[in-house]
């Protein structure tokens, strides 16, 4: 068992569930997605993107891209939450819930591309 | 079987992919090399892992915190800090700007938090920055980031360039005359010390340079050896082993590039031979041939010489070196072998002196210093005609010729220098010949690189005699004085004189009518042709009736000046109208169209260029 694959597939698999959580619900009631669940989707990403800065291979170019896609949709999702938060005087209306919740769905598809890469490089490594 | 479309496809497209197997080849090579580069950076990016995963989790904690943390607002009221509040509040504390406590004043568990947080973020941002300076200043990735940085400046270069493997005093020397001439160069060594010197080199095109080396050919590829435009490779390092792998890499791939190796045994110039067709510049041979021909010829000898100086070079004295009697050469080492042998062949008796005793198979070899008074007694010097300082050591050197002259002052003395250091301390002895290894192989890569003509002009010369010789040197200091201006090529093809045209196939087109002032034809210009080149023949140094057909090469010395001059002549058809005829013309289309009739009808009958001549 190397410690670094199960850290690399902690990471890859928590940020994916963390955005799934956030998007699963309604997509314009804000009561059913939780801020504190954004906020932990957009640090996850984050780590899972540097832990694959470096990787020299063709699948950790392609991870790395998912991970970036994922990390630019949550920014802007945390973004658009923080404007209609502090600066909109309406707050958070459906119409600017549903945009945030459908932001974190586009990373929540990057996700799942880099939840099934992980899973195709594992079935792909021959033990021996 | 006999299919002869097939056959007519292999030659035709057999060769192409040949060649493009041999390009693939070295690209592989190059890509090689490159990818090593980017592994560094692969590196360097992998080691910035852990201190980024650090600073986000300080970040995350330290924000999650604050807004878990309840406070209070300016009422009193219980109130949670938002995740952008939190935010802002951490990233101005963590980096020490330190803006407050906003929007609210903190309560004290905020502040206890706080606290923490300033600790841990201190610690993390101290920890990335450090990290990432301490990568910065990494040898190899510094060494990576300047491969890559050499990479692009070659890819981008579009003119053709020479690749120069070894910059020592050769290098230099060379680059500096290539320079003069407008042409670009790459240089790959090992020392950085002589890279980081490009940059003082006080070039005027930009010169890149790699600290590599020049044994890898990934370098060699790098450094420009798949590149389409380079012309040419010069392997000038002082390791003859990587001299021969520079040359093998060239000749495997790319088989048609002109090589240029330095070497100083016969063993290793055999080894390259086995290698397409090298050049190999060995400059105790060199220097040998050159005293054979000082010997025989002063003025051919002096005439080479400033030819291979390059331009601006001063006319170098012509020496008279005894031709009979004897000579005695100090170091029987590469050199003096070579002059021994050199000066024999010339029916000359020499007396050797070497410190440690050879294998004994020469006769007249004298063992012991040669700077020892004694020894110098022994060997006869009074009378001797001529000694030769060769050994590989200056201050032996330079000693050796100062006893001898205080013996026998009308004695001929040439001497070796080896340090570009000691050059005052050998100019001021005032010797009669002095060889500077590393100028020979210069002069010598830079005769046979800056214009082929000039290299052809170098070897047919010397069959021409030393009376012949005497009037060119004459004739160039006639018109260039006594510093040699430029040097350059035309050839008079349709593409590059397209005005001479029609005066070409005249078959009147004589030498002397060409090189006439544009302004003033009653003026020659200020060049003189050293060469002409007409297919397989050639004429050195033609006289004024020499007639010049299509497709003639010609070489030329003189001023800048002339140059131009010459170049409008070739264009400008209103030009060599009057340089040719005596007859201004008019030069724009319309003058030339409203005056038409008159000197078309009688250009046919108008050549008179014995006549006009002044």
């Amino acid at each position: 068992m190397n410690l670094e694959k199960v850290v690399f597939g902690f990471f890859v698999l928590l940020a994916a569930t963390l955005n799934f959580g956030f998007f699963i619900g309604d997509i314009d009631d804000p009561a059913l997605h939780n801020p504190y669940e954004l906020f932990a989707a957009v640090v996850v990403n984050l780590i899972a993107t540097v832990l694959k800065f470096g990787d020299r291979t063709q699948i950790g170019a392609v991870h790395l891209a998912t991970s970036l896609v994922a990390d630019l949709q949550l920014i802007g999702a945390a973004l658009m939450f923080g404007y209609a938060e502090y600066v909109s005087s309406a707050g958070m209306t459906p119409s600017w819930t549903a945009s945030v919740v459908s932001l974190s769905g586009g990373a929540l598809l990057a996700n799942i591309v880099s939840v099934v890469l992980l899973v195709v490089e594992t079935v792909s490594f021959h033990r021996g | 079987m006999g299919n002869p479309l097939l056959i007519f496809w292999r030659q035709v497209f057999g060769q192409e992919d040949d060649r493009r197997r041999v390009r693939r080849a070295t690209l592989r090579v190059a890509a090689a090399s490159a990818a090593q580069a980017s592994a560094t950076i692969f590196l360097v990016m992998r080691r910035m892992r852990v201190p980024l995963i650090v600073l986000i989790t300080i970040f995350a904690v330290s924000v999650l915190g604050l807004t878990v943390i309840p406070g209070q607002d300016d009422q009193g009221r219980p109130w949670r800090m938002g995740f952008f509040d939190a935010f802002y509040v951490m990233s101005y504390t963590a980096t020490t700007i330190g803006f407050g406590e906003i929007p609210y004043a903190f309560t004290y568990s905020q502040r206890m938090w706080v606290t923490i947080s300033i600790y841990l973020a201190v610690i993390g941002w101290a920890y990335a920055i450090g990290s990432l300076l301490a990568l910065l200043q990494d040898r190899a990735f510094r060494s990576a980031l300047s491969l890559q940085h050499f990479t692009r400046k070659v890819a981008r270069l579009r003119e053709p360039f020479l690749l120069i493997a070894g910059y020592g005093r050769t290098g230099e020397l060379l680059g500096h005359s290539f320079d003069a001439l407008g042409r670009r160069f790459v240089v790959l060594d090992l020392s950085d010390e002589r890279i980081d010197g490009l940059e003082l080199g006080s070039y005027h095109a930009d010169v890149p340079g790699l600290t590599a080396d020049a044994r890898d050919p990934g370098h060699l590829a790098v450094a420009g050896l798949d590149h389409p435009c380079c012309e040419a490779v010069v392997a000038l390092t002082n390791d003859e082993e990587a001299n021969l792998a520079v040359v093998m890499a060239a000749a495997l791939l790319r088989p048609e590039l002109p090589v240029i190796a330095r070497v100083t045994s016969r063993t290793l110039s055999e080894r390259m031979q086995a290698f397409g067709n090298p050049s190999t510049v060995n400059p105790f041979d060199r220097f040998g041939d050159h005293l054979r021909l000082a010997l025989k010829a002063p003025a051919s000898y002096q005439l080479l010489t400033w030819l291979e100086s390059g331009p601006g070079a001063a006319l170098p004295s012509r020496g008279a070196p005894p031709r009979d009697g004897r000579w005695i050469v100090c170091g029987y080492g590469r050199l003096g072998r070579e002059l021994t042998a050199d000066l024999r062949a010339e029916g000359l008796d020499v007396t050797v002196i070497e410190s440690t005793p050879a294998q004994g198979e020469d006769a007249d070899l004298l063992v012991g210093d040669g700077s020892d008074p004694w020894v110098l007694a022994q060997a006869d010097l009074d009378r001797a005609v001529g000694l030769i300082a060769g050994t590989d050591n200056d201050t032996t050197n330079l000693s050796l010729v100062a006893a001898a002259r205080r013996s026998n002052p009308s004695l001929f003395v040439a001497a070796r220098q080896n340090r570009p250091a000691s050059a005052p301390l050998f100019g001021a002895m005032d010797l009669d010949a002095l060889l500077v290894p590393t100028e020979v192989v210069a002069h010598e890569v830079y005769a046979q690189l800056s214009t082929p003509l000039l290299w052809r002009f170098l070897r047919e010369m010397p069959a021409r005699g030393d009376r012949w010789a005497a009037d060119l040197v004459g004739r160039l200091t006639d018109v260039c004085g006594t510093r040699l201006q430029a040097l350059w090529k035309v050839r008079l093809t349709d593409e590059e004189a397209p005005a001479l045209g029609s005066w070409l196939a005249s078959g009147t087109a004589e030498l002397g009518t060409l090189l006439r002032n544009p302004e003033d034809r009653a003026d020659p210009l200020h060049a003189i042709v050293l060469l002409v080149v007409r297919g397989r023949e050639v004429t050195l140094a033609p006289g004024d009736d020499f007639v010049l057909r299509s497709g003639d090469e010609l070489l030329l010395a003189g001023w800048a000046a002339a140059r131009r001059a010459l170049d409008t002549i070739c264009v400008v058809d209103a030009v060599r109208e009057y340089v040719v005829t005596g007859r201004r013309v008019p030069s724009s289309w319309i003058w030339r169209k409203l005056s038409r009739g008159e000197p078309e009808v009688e250009e046919p009958a108008t050549r008179p260029p014995a006549a006009t001549r002044s």
